[in-house]
């Protein structure tokens, strides 16, 4: 019995020793994680915000989980079990954003700022959010990651058609006062958090 | 099948041990090799390693820093919880399986206290599991806690058997509780604890749709499933594969049923090639009697004389309706049994000379034992009356025959003299040497507490004390 107790006190310290390890981030981390923002040249690919929802192609860092930003909405999410999804919004942002994107090439000076990583908690991986920001205007937002694999790819493929690209609700909102997706709850809060970040980073 | 190959046949209850004490055995049983605690070393070792490996996905998964919300922390220490309990349920289910070489290297005896400490363990890091998930998930979606656990049952796949199980396993859990599974009659408590078969295979589908990393096709969820797989083999290969063989090999049947005292009988088995039967004295089977009213169910019974070639003897003594039914068996009747298990051997000695302490019907593994000690083994006999001296004859020949001392200390725990020997001055004016010798403990567990206690205050060291309690 006592080496029951001894045993129940380890997992306990263990598991709280463990947390906190990842819980506090280290000098390195900081670097990595804290919301950066990164100067981008007029040439580059962000200058024209009208390419933008292709733009996460540009970022290196960025492997396959953004079956997100192409914008092709209606196919990407299968008919799986989060069938009841406010379609309206992706069809529908289409056609406003034209405006918005065509007063951008006229602003100086365009910013990318990228957000932190964050779990998702319930949703099995991390979101990091990245905003294209042109004078004091959001025009574009693409997820660096997003959850992938199983029903992940079906939650982020939602998220990520209903927030990012020039004609999201990030860019209509101009804040993260987001809708929350149905049925992807978490990663749409992990999204806020990330954009929340990074609209605080660049204003 | 004819029975002439048994002898004493037809030998009732309320006869008189035929036996007397001759070993049966042609040649006297050899002094077995010494174990060392290498192989224990090496699978307690194992499991830790494996313990560590199963949290290590988490924390090469998990970017540092990335806790930032108190909903991200509840959730990670629900997540390393949740891997701690799956490793620890396989563990558990593992440490079961009477797997032999488990048997051999850690012995049941060992087996059932580890199986008892990390069973408390599981049931907290279930518990913690359960409670961290949810409480970290509601936090998530601002829910309160009971909307949470509505969201997981009903929009999650497999989290309704998942909760089930957890359900399951904190039913076994508390059960196992002393108090409790005292209050219990041993069949129910039994039957509860198979459940966690059912634990195994409810909880088995959420950890890879919701696991967070094992729901992805990679290396660690083909482990996770490989560790699963591997479990059922060793599950299989110990309650199922082994025992067959063993059985169809050995072919045991009740030879002889006789009484040793008024309420103690000796049931004598004989079989196929028991020549062959490794077995040391001191060690026991789970013996199931294949009668129409006791065919299912099994109970643990130390061998009372050593291997010898031609018969086994279990000596029982009768307390409940189970053991009263056994004085009826008829010779003939099948036995189907499983072992030999147990670490109470002479093989396991750590030093040249043992001193034994038994306490009434705890004399049968003692007594078998005797048999393989070198010489100079001293024996301590409690018991309440004269009447519950067992098997004395046999004892007295082997004293001489292995050159053993034996003490009969009779009368009540009370009684100024076995309460003077008892106490650490008194073991050691007894056997001045006590310090340097392993101690093997068999008896009721005041009297085992007591000289457990003794035997600290006389300086033997703990590992020197083997205990023989198989409580399971």
């Amino acid at each position: 019995m006592r080496r029951a107790l001894l045993a129940i006190t380890g997992l306990a310290a263990t598991t709280t020793a463990l947390v906190v390890f990842k819980g506090s981030p280290g000098t390195t981390q900081v670097a990595q994680n804290l919301p950066s923002a990164q100067p981008v040249n007029p040439s580059g690919p962000a200058a024209d915000p009208s390419v933008a929802p292709d733009a996460p192609g540009g970022d290196p860092a960025d492997g396959p989980p953004t079956p997100s930003a192409t914008a092709d909405a209606p196919a990407s999410p299968k008919p799986g079990r989060t069938t009841a999804r406010p379609s309206g919004t992706k069809t529908t942002a289409k056609t406003p954003t034209a405006p918005k994107t065509t007063k951008a090439p006229q602003q100086p000076t365009t910013r990318r700022i990228t957000g932190p990583t964050v779990d998702t908690a319930a949703d099995y991986g991390y979101v990091q959010v990245q905003i294209v920001v042109s004078g004091n205007k959001i025009v574009d937002a693409v997820t660096l990651s997003l959850p992938s694999g199983g029903e992940s790819d079906i939650h982020s493929g939602d998220v990520s058609s209903a927030y990012n690209g020039s004609g999201g609700e990030v860019v209509k909102k101009q804040s993260a006062n987001l809708n929350t997706v149905s049925g992807a709850t978490a990663t749409s809060n992990a999204y806020k958090t990330s954009l929340r970040a990074a609209i605080e980073q660049a204003f | 099948m004819t029975h002439s190959h048994t002898h004493a046949a037809g030998r009732r209850t309320g006869t008189s041990s035929r036996h007397g004490g001759r070993s049966a055995a042609p040649v006297p049983p050899q002094i077995p090799e010494r174990r060392g605690p290498g192989g224990r070393r090496l699978l307690a070792a194992l499991l830790v390693i494996g313990l560590l490996a199963s949290v290590l996905p988490w924390w090469l998964g998990t970017p540092a820093g990335s806790l930032r919300s108190s909903a991200a922390t509840l959730t990670a220490a629900g997540r390393i919880t949740g891997l701690i309990a799956g490793y620890l349920l396989l563990v558990q289910v593992l440490m079961m399986s009477r797997l032999p070489v488990l048997e051999r290297w850690i012995g049941g005896e060992q087996i059932g206290r580890w199986h008892r400490d990390i069973g408390a363990t599981l049931l907290v890091a279930v518990l913690a599991h359960l409670s961290l998930i949810v409480v970290g998930y509601a936090d998530l979606r601002n829910h309160s806690v009971l909307a949470e656990v509505g969201t997981l049952l009903g929009d999650y796949e497999d989290m309704l058997s998942a909760f089930v199980a957890a359900g399951i396993m904190i039913v076994i859990g508390f059960s196992s509780i002393r108090a409790i599974r005292r209050a219990l009659p041993y069949e129910l408590w039994h039957l509860l604890h198979r459940s966690s078969y059912l634990v195994l295979l409810l909880g088995y589908g959420h950890q890879f749709t919701h696991g967070a990393q094992l729901y992805k096709p990679g290396p660690v969820r083909t482990g996770w499933i490989a560790l699963y797989l591997l479990v059922v083999a060793a599950v299989l290969w110990g309650r199922v594969i082994t025992p067959l063989a063993f059985n169809l090999r050995y072919r045991l049947r009740v030879a002889d049923v006789v009484a040793e005292s008024p309420d103690t009988i000796s049931i004598y088995l004989t079989g196929e090639r028991l020549g062959r039967l490794a077995m040391l004295g001191g060690q026991y089977f789970r013996w199931r009697f294949l009668t129409p009213g006791s065919w299912w169910q099994s109970h643990p019974f130390s061998v009372s004389a050593a291997a010898n070639g031609r018969w086994l003897r279990l000596t029982v003594k009768v307390v409940g309706r189970h053991t009263a039914d056994l004085r009826d068996l008829e010779p003939g009747t099948r036995v189907f049994a499983q072992g030999p298990s147990g670490t109470f051997t002479a093989a396991h000695r750590l030093r040249e000379r043992a001193l034994l302490i038994a306490g009434g019907s705890g004399i049968t593994p003692i007594r078998a034992m005797l048999e393989e000690l070198p010489p100079g083994a001293a024996l301590i006999y409690r018991a309440r009356t004269p009447a519950d001296v067992l098997l004395s004859r046999e004892l007295d020949w082997l004293a001489q025959e292995r050159d053993a001392s034996i003490w009969y200390v009779i009368g009540s725990r009370d009684d100024p003299g076995p309460r003077q020997l008892m106490s650490p001055d008194g073991l050691r004016q007894l056997v001045p040497d006590v310090a340097r010798r392993d101690v093997y403990l068999c008896g009721p567990s005041g009297l085992v507490e007591l000289s457990v206690r003794a035997l600290r205050g006389a300086g033997v060291p703990r590992r020197q004390i083997h205990l023989a309690t198989f409580e399971l």
